[in-house]
């Protein structure tokens, strides 16, 4: 690649706050926390946005559907919630923080595909207010979450 | 010769160890000339396999919400032990079922040839993967619980060794070549599909599983279309070696042919399934799952 494009690429991604590899590599995004099962928490305050990470909608594959928790129910830090379907396989979708669903992504009812295309962004999940703030200490920052899916991916 | 599961040209060895080069495949999905693999891995022979539960009702036909509810309690169970650390082996349930239609978390019900209120057979919407199938007689269904820990966190790859058990057994004991279809999950001979499978995850802990069609009755998948596939049918062992699904006088086949296929694809069946994951059996009381403390 050219030194020009390749400036451009480490701007953009600092703009972006996507950190990225030399080699092929799922992206991680800065100022999330991340769950070992793979998911990421977005949080504002006492809410938490909660979504799968680009590694883990890599493994998957194609999503063809997402099973959503219903709106006022309560999730639990490590728990299930929902569920992605890709090829056959049915994945249970683990809570990183315990709390009070309040809303969920409807998009994804006729566009599941989202969780590929946009894991961070539209293919948000769902929506908590937390019951536990100190529950976000236990999970990993960007760094401490690639470096977990090196291990793993290596295992 | 120990011939371990391979999925990629890499060799991939049974256990996880410390140190692997380029382990996964550079792209996620499988490829479209799927090999079996049998380079001998001598230098990475397990003697000591790991031990697999097995709960063997292969001769039994079950009602499939006994089987499910099993499965879902001896998952529970894991799940505790896994949040601990703890978890130890892995289960395989086989059984036969009473006739019943099946459908996933994404079941469309465009897939039922009939008002879903008015099912000809009990109908269960599951939590597995996949689309509506029937279950009955004449099929072996296995129920792995595998911690994919042990094996390889990746679904793709289950999926596809879940195929390798079946497309094994259907060359080792009956000579009947069979092969994959890249997208349509499942085991086929020609455009027929031999064996269904639909699986569920739940921290890396696998239920649900495979169901082949030994010398099943294929009329009920008539009345579905079998796993959302519109254009291809299904078939079964007995259909392919004695061309039709009915005993037919002239060939000399009798009733008890049934359960010489059956006999023979069990028994396949379970040594494919250790040879792929690199399990040892250890067959359990079937009573334990049907004490009063499950």
């Amino acid at each position: 690649m050219a030194m020009a494009s390749r400036l451009w690429v480490s701007k953009a991604a600092s703009y972006l706050k996507i950190s990225t590899f030399n080699r092929a590599f799922a992206s991680v995004v800065k100022d999330l926390k991340y769950a070992d099962s793979h998911e990421w928490a977005k949080i504002e305050g006492n809410s938490a946005t909660i979504g799968i990470t680009d590694h883990a909608q890599d493994h998957l594959g194609d999503v063809v559907y997402v099973e959503l928790p219903e709106v006022g129910s309560a999730v639990t830090q490590g728990s299930g919630f929902g569920a992605v379907e890709s090829v056959k396989a049915t994945s249970d979708i683990n809570s990183p923080v315990s709390g009070k669903v309040v809303q969920v992504n409807e998009e994804l009812n006729s566009s599941p595909g989202l969780v590929n295309g946009s894991p961070y962004e539209n293919g948000w999940i769902i929506k908590v207010e937390m019951s536990n703030a100190d529950e976000v200490k236990s999970l990993m920052d960007s760094e401490q979450y690639s470096k977990f899916c090196e291990e793993e991916d290596n295992h | 010769m120990t011939s371990s599961f391979n999925y990629s040209t890499h060799l991939i060895p049974p256990r996880p160890i410390t140190s692997q080069s380029t382990q996964r495949p550079t792209s996620q999905r499988p490829t479209a000339s799927h090999h079996t693999t049998t380079e001998p891995n001598s230098s990475l022979q397990q003697t000591n396999k790991r031990r697999c539960k097995c709960y063997d009702m292969y001769k039994q036909v079950v009602p499939f919400a006994e089987a499910w509810s099993w499965q879902k309690s001896i998952v529970e169970e894991r799940k505790l032990l896994v949040d601990g650390n703890e978890d130890g082996l892995d289960s395989l349930i086989v059984v036969q079922h009473q006739p019943v239609y099946t459908l996933g978390t994404a079941s469309s019900e465009e897939n039922l040839n009939f008002d879903i209120k008015d099912s000809p057979l009990p109908l269960y919407q599951t939590e597995r993967g996949g689309e509506v199938t029937y279950h009955g007689p004449g099929q072996l269904v296995l129920y792995p619980i595998l911690n994919l820990r042990f094996q390889k966190m990746d679904l793709h790859w289950y999926m596809r060794a879940l195929e390798e058990v079946v497309i094994r057994v259907l060359f080792s004991a009956f000579s009947l070549k069979a092969s994959r279809v890249e997208g349509l999950t499942g085991v086929w001979v020609g455009d027929k599909k031999l064996a269904a499978i639909g699986i569920r995850v739940s921290k890396w802990l696998t239920y649900h599983g495979l169901a082949l069609n030994v010398s099943t009755d294929l009329s009920p998948f008539s009345r579905i279309i079998p796993c959302g596939i519109k254009d291809r049918g299904v078939g079964s062992i007995k259909e392919l070696l004695i061309g039709s699904n009915r005993p037919s006088s002239t060939s000399g086949y009798h009733e008890e042919g049934d359960g010489k296929l059956i006999d023979i694809a069990h028994e396949s069946l379970l040594k494919e399934f250790c040879e792929v994951f690199q399990l040892e059996l250890c067959h359990q009381s079937v009573s334990i799952l049907r004490s009063p403390d499950r």
